[in-house]
């Protein structure tokens, strides 16, 4: 490190901030940017370099300094230029604007050290700020950078001389602060929102609650996380994997759509408890036992959805279950969050509260062929409902129809009947719909389930779902529960076994939005094992840090509790013949304890002695001469006193004098320990021979 | 709030004498105002990790707690057994300033340790563990002054509290009138007739003499370092009179000052007589110094306590 002088803080005035001082404050505002700038506009950016060459002209003397006008311009341009970008001010990231704006503007009236200061904590601010849009270990690390800037930042403004020294300090403080930073995040009790605030929105990716022959493919292009999972106990084999999300039941002959419970309590005029109710653990009466247990982390999501192995069952968490045997958080979540949930594995086994001709119900002129169809194979099935699904099933695996993410458009009013007899391509939505359609056709209750299928399993036991993993199939009601019935198994079961990636014809439309994504070099064994190390390691700080919350903490507590004991009880193992020794060191740890608080004791007395020993020994001299009638006047010494009265008490008097010197000696003159204690055994002796002499006199006269 | 006079007393009471190293119970911890901030800042950031359930808001804002708590053991560390000596100024006229060096021996590193006086300030570092501050202060009327209650400063590393402790010393501050220089008289100026003199042979040099009058060419020559002498014209030899002045004694008394001042200049003996004292006929730097002070302690009839 070189050892040049660095240009103070603060020029030689002691109040004007120097120019170095302002460009690291100005670093400061650009690292803090950074962190935001992926999720916020991006003409911020452009504010910071304009208010920065203001500054830097104004320091040049080519500008005066920014006036009120300036400055009230600069807040109103910010403010129209966020309203512009987002319609409004009220949204939670037009606040996140409107702070880093103020935090960049500020740099305009920045010219002494409480200023900087004042800079250096809005900083501060809008780093947390940050971590409202993500809370990933690159945001952490970045976020780590920007606050040791800002740290050195300070210790410059405290007067630093160096950029080592200020380095140096910074490293101190941020390092020795590490340990407590944790200890309190481990035991700092974690109690829930004091209020709300407004949340950011979130782009609504993922699932949508309708679809539409089309939709799918769309989301089969994303490879955005939609959520991780662990297993506590068994998990799922690879078949067994649909999460359920949403039921589709209300089908107008071209597209499925979700009805949420209030608007069906609204439009049939049910209760609103008998479609939903809040608790802990599902209200509904289902035979299944729970089968798996997962923690889900979950990625952060306008909409409340809840994805389960089957039907949902119990929770850590209050949960909204609805009857169609889905179940909903009970706000978005905002950030990564873990959730317990066990599930079945199963489809409901429950009769929904609406019945079964809500669950069949199709619009009476759409789709004449695909009914006609029905008809026929439940003919042919002689009205038995499992030969007619079999039949349906067998039929959709025969040759004209194949599996494609880039399917023909589907355009015309009766899309079933284009799609079951013209085009015969298409992906699990097509296959999905056409099977729930031809199922109400001939009565049977039937609807879509949305959600996921699959997931991909990490070495260290997790999993993770994408977006392209989205899938759809059908619930039938059969035998007092419904049954899973997936189309797509049959036409194409790799994808089924091996995920949305095996299937080979997905060909240009899977990930075709992200050229870049690393889940494209799969084949190559090294990228892919550093994609999975990167991904168990995030896993990790998601789960263990982001998701350290109450139970988290209580579950720590408790094994640090039992830790200890458990190192108690090794120490105690590591000693022979235990009871007795055992009984023998804790007795001696006791006495040592006892000794040692004894001796600490006793030297604070000896202490407390040393000032006061001869000041009480005359004050008792006193009180006992006052009891014999010859009290101390007002206001008169205790040496002045024995001086008096040793003129006037014959024998007592050398005694007397003698005291008050020796008392005097040890007030006031500096003595040696030695001598200390010498004059103190010649005072009480001259204090007992004077009692001695004056009660001999008493007795006398 | 205290009154002036009690906080002085009181932080007279805590003050330390120069040379004795800061002890722990006379080195206070004040928070400033940045420090205020900073908790505030803190609480804000644990109330947003509580509303939004933010794990990083949470860690952050413990961090920046701990940092504050490290911060505080820092400060308080930065100025802990700093040993503060002073020098004195060589002289001070009423009305210039008293350069006031505060020497701090730290013994390890110490950083932006300010001195404070009530009319001047100065910080330094210590890297070495060593160092000086100057504090110019302003030097008030003629006569002897207690040194001022001076405060050592430190809010090293961030700002958020500073440690203070006081320092009293129990020497005082000379403060010599201050020359009037209306009234120098008819005398020569300064070294004249000094240099227009014969040359009178050499002497043994002694330290002391001027580079000038130094006999270079002997001293290559013989190695004896040698001086020249020269005949110097009979010097004035005057009595300087405050009674021969006019003027308030104030006046009087600047106007002796800057006398005095002349006279050494131009190697003069001069004396001093005041009412009441009498300083013998002299010359050099120690009768000047005899005079100055003479005239700095003088108290004129009529102001018993003296000048303050």
């Amino acid at each position: 490190m070189s050892r040049h002088v660095a240009p103070p803080a603060v020029l030689a005035d002691g109040r004007a901030l120097s120019a170095a001082m302002l460009r690291r404050l100005f670093v400061g505002q650009c690292l803090v940017l950074a962190l935001h700038l992926a999720f916020m506009p991006a003409w911020l950016a452009g504010l910071a370099a304009l208010v920065a060459g203001y500054r830097y002209l104004q320091l040049r003397r080519r500008l005066p300094r920014a006036g009120v006008v300036l400055r009230l311009a600069g807040v109103a341009a910010l403010t129209g230029g966020l309203w512009l970008h987002y319609g409004t001010l009220g949204r939670m990231e037009s606040m996140i604007g409107l702070l880093l704006g103020v935090y960049l503007l500020k740099l305009l009236e920045t010219h002494n050290r409480r200023d900087a200061r004042v800079v250096v904590l809005i900083g501060m601010v809008a780093t947390t700020v940050a971590f409202l849009h993500d809370q990933g270990i690159p945001m952490a690390a970045g976020a780590l950078l920007a606050v040791a800037w800002l740290m050195h930042s300070l210790v410059w403004l405290a007067g630093a001389t160096s950029a080592r020294q200020a380095w140096r300090e910074s490293a101190w403080l941020l390092g020795l602060a590490a340990p407590l930073m944790v200890l309190l995040f481990l035991v700092f009790p974690r109690i829930g929102p004091l209020w709300n605030l407004p949340q950011a929105e979130r782009a609504a990716t993922g699932l949508s609650d309708e679809i539409a022959p089309g939709d799918i493919a769309e989301l089969s292009r994303s490879d955005r996380r939609a959520f991780r999972v662990r297993f506590e106990g068994a998990e799922p084999a690879s078949d067994e994997r649909y999460w359920r999300v949403y039921t589709l039941s209300e089908f107008d002959g071209e597209r499925w759509r979700r009805v949420s419970p209030e608007r069906l309590a609204a439009g049939l005029g049910r209760e609103l408890r008998d479609l939903v109710a809040e608790g802990p653990r599902s209200p509904w009466p289902d035979d299944a036992e729970p089968r798996f247990t997962a923690e889900l982390l979950l990625e952060p999501d306008s909409r409340p959805w809840r994805p389960a192995l089957g039907t949902p069952l119990e929770s850590d968490e209050r949960l909204r279950w609805l009857a169609d045997g889905t179940v909903e958080g009970l706000v978005p979540l905002a950030s990564r969050s873990l959730l317990r949930l066990s599930s079945s594995g199963l489809a409901p086994s429950w009769p929904e509260p609406l019945g079964e001709r809500w669950h069949t119900r199709l619009p009476d002129d759409t789709n004449p062929r695909s009914r006609a169809l029905a008809e026929r194979l439940w003919r042919e099935a002689e009205g038995e409902p499992r030969a007619f699904l079999a039949a349906l099933m067998a039929r959709f695996g025969e040759a004209p129809f194949r599996y494609t993410l880039s399917p023909p458009r589907l355009t015309s009013r009766d899309r079933v009947d284009e799609f079951l007899f013209e085009s015969r391509a298409g992906y699990c939505t097509h296959y999905a719909s056409a099977m729930a359609v031809l199922a109400r056709s001939v009565g049977l209750p039937a609807r879509i389930v949305a959600g996921f299928l699959g997931g991909e399993r990490h070495p260290d036991g997790h999993f993770t779902v994408r977006d392209y993993d989205a899938h759809a199939w059908v619930e039938v009601w059969l035998d007092g529960a419904w049954q899973r019935l997936d189309p797509t198994a049959a036409i194409a079961p790799e994808r089924i076994e091996q995920g949305a990636e095996a299937v080979e014809d997905g060909g240009d439309a899977f990930l075709a939005d992200s050229p870049f994504s690393p889940l494209r070099m799969r084949e190559l064994g090294w990228v892919n094992r550093l994609r999975l190390d990167w991904e168990r390691l995030e896993y990790r700080w998601q789960r263990g840090v982001i998701g350290y919350r109450d139970e988290s903490r209580s579950a720590f507590l408790v094994r640090v509790v039992e830790e200890l004991h458990a190192l108690w009880g090794a120490l105690l193992g590591l000693l022979p013949g235990r009871g007795l020794l055992a009984w023998l060191v804790g007795l001696a740890l006791a006495l040592g304890a006892l000794g040692g608080v004894a001796a600490g004791l006793g030297l604070a007395w000896r202490r407390h002695r040393e000032g006061r020993d001869e000041a009480l020994r005359i004050r008792r001299l006193q009180a006992w001469l006052a009891q014999r009638g010859m009290p101390p006047h007002d206001g008169e010494s205790p040496a002045a006193h024995l001086r008096r009265l040793a003129d006037s008490t014959g024998a007592a008097g050398p005694a007397l004098r003698d005291c008050a010197h020796q008392l005097e000696r040890l007030r006031y003159a500096r003595l040696g320990p030695a001598e200390r204690r010498t004059r103190r055994r010649v005072l009480s002796r001259r204090v007992a021979e004077v009692r001695r002499r004056l009660a001999r006199q008493g007795v006398t006269g | 709030m205290l009154s002036r006079a009690s906080r002085q007393r009181w932080w007279r009471r805590a003050a330390i004498a120069p040379g004795t190293p800061l002890p722990q119970r006379r080195l206070f911890l004040l928070p400033t105002r940045f420090g205020l901030g900073w908790a505030v800042l803190v609480l804000l950031l644990l109330l947003f990790g509580i509303n939004y359930q933010n794990s990083l808001a949470y860690g952050l804002s413990f961090w920046l707690f701990a940092v504050a708590a490290v911060a505080l053991l820092r400060t308080w560390r930065n100025l802990l057994g700093v040993r503060a000596s002073l020098r004195l100024p060589a002289e001070t006229f009423a009305g210039g300033e008293a350069r006031l060096g505060v020497m701090l021996d730290g013994g390890r590193a110490r950083h932006a340790i300010e001195v404070h006086a009530p009319e001047a300030s100065a910080s330094v570092s210590l890297p070495e563990g060593h160092g000086e501050a100057d504090l110019a202060l302003p030097a008030g009327a003629r006569g002897e002054h207690p040194l001022p209650l001076l405060r050592l400063e430190s809010a090293w590393p961030l700002g958020l509290v500073r440690a203070v402790a006081w320092l009293a010393s129990d020497e005082t501050l000379l403060v010599y009138p201050r020359p009037l220089a209306d009234e120098i008289p008819e005398h020569r100026q300064a070294g004249a007739g000094l240099e227009a003199t014969d040359f009178a042979g050499l002497r043994r040099a002694e330290p002391g003499d001027s580079p000038a009058r130094l006999a270079w060419k002997q001293w290559s020559r013989t190695g004896v370092l040698a001086a020249k002498a020269f005949s110097v014209p009979p010097r004035q030899q005057l009595w300087l009179d405050y009674d021969a002045c006019r003027g308030a004694p104030e006046t009087r008394l600047s106007i002796l000052c800057a006398r005095v001042l002349a006279h050494h200049q131009a190697g003069d003996r001069y004396g001093l007589r005041l009412p009441g004292v009498t300083l013998a006929q002299g010359e050099g730097a120690a009768q000047r110094r005899q005079a100055l002070t003479a005239l700095a302690r003088f108290r004129p009839a009529g102001t018993p306590g003296g000048v303050r």
